[in-house]
């Protein structure tokens, strides 16, 4: 039997936003000084990373920048091991990798990011973790690669 | 207090490829196009209509349909409009023209571009003939597009 005639599509939707005045400072530091900020809320001083105008819980203003890690805590993680289309590209992102919430050094939020390690004994809470920067920075979260467990 | 910042554009894309079968009626409809230039038609004996593009069930008296018959290659262009603006997921540096081609030997129109003349020249009620790709490849866009028949 001749093959079924497949018709083959690929929508591709390319689109841009502005990252805000936050955003931008914090996608220039990271391109700039591979330097990881946040901003502290004016009343209950936690420090947002991503930074963010207003504090979630007092809706109070953050204005004050502070650097957070590079260093942070894993918080939680897992490996992924069922390959799925990464929207971004289009493509399969390669199995397996590690996923994780890591808490930077000062820093009252987690950041969701991908870790250097896929071999679950050498993985648990609470382990040591340092962004891996890009040689290229561009200005955005892609700068930082991944973390990796500090030894 | 607002600090100066430079401020920073993201892009950013969805990229989603998918296949699906196009099934007996459309594969023929397309395999027609690729291997014989002929663009198919449907005829719907009980509405006494041409389905085109074709399809196995009329919508209207849901008919089962199998009597394939030619339309075309010429057809009247019944309306279009003229792109001006330029976006990345267009199919052509505007300024470019999407057209509703009426196929002679039916009354249904098809959606396609227009090509190989300049925008101010299309008119209403012109006749339009295929351009068809010279590598098919069995979608809609072995179609190039309809350009206006020489001579008018």
């Amino acid at each position: 039997m001749k093959k079924p005639l497949t018709i083959a599509y690929r929508a591709v939707l390319p689109f841009q936003y502005s990252a805000g005045r936050m955003g931008s400072r914090f996608f220039n530091e990271l391109r700039e000084n591979k330097r990881i900020m946040a901003v502290k809320c004016s009343k209950c001083a936690r420090a947002y990373v991503p930074p963010r105008p207003v504090c979630g819980y007092c809706y109070a203003p953050c204005e004050q920048w502070v650097e957070v890690g590079p260093e942070g805590e894993l918080i939680g993680y897992t490996v992924v091991t069922f390959s799925f289309l990464d929207p971004l590209t289009g493509r399969e992102r390669p199995v397996p990798y590690g996923y994780g919430y890591i808490q930077l050094d000062g820093a009252a939020t987690r950041l969701l990011h991908f870790i250097d390690e896929t071999d679950y004994s050498k993985l648990r809470p609470g382990l040591r973790v340092r962004p891996v920067f890009k040689e290229k920075r561009e200005g955005n979260i892609a700068d930082i690669e991944c973390f990796r467990i500090v030894s | 207090m607002l600090d100066h910042v430079e401020p920073v554009v993201l892009s950013s894309k969805l990229e989603i490829p998918y296949n699906y079968y196009a099934g007996p009626i459309a594969e023929r409809f397309y395999n027609e196009i690729a291997e014989n230039r002929r663009i198919m038609g449907i005829r719907c004996p009980k509405c006494d209509r041409v389905l085109m593009p074709p399809r196995g069930t009329c919508g209207r008296c849901f008919s089962d349909l199998s009597e394939w018959v030619e339309v075309g290659p010429l057809g009247t262009l019944i309306n279009y409009t003229i792109v001006h603006y330029r976006e990345p997921i267009q199919p052509m540096e505007p300024p470019f023209a999407y057209g509703l081609v009426r196929l002679d030997g039916t009354k249904e129109a098809l959606l396609h571009l227009l090509g190989g003349v300049d925008p101010s020249e299309i008119k209403l009620g012109m006749r339009v003939q295929p351009v068809f790709r010279e590598d098919p490849v069995g979608n809609i866009l072995d179609i190039k597009y309809f350009s206006p028949v020489s001579g008018g």
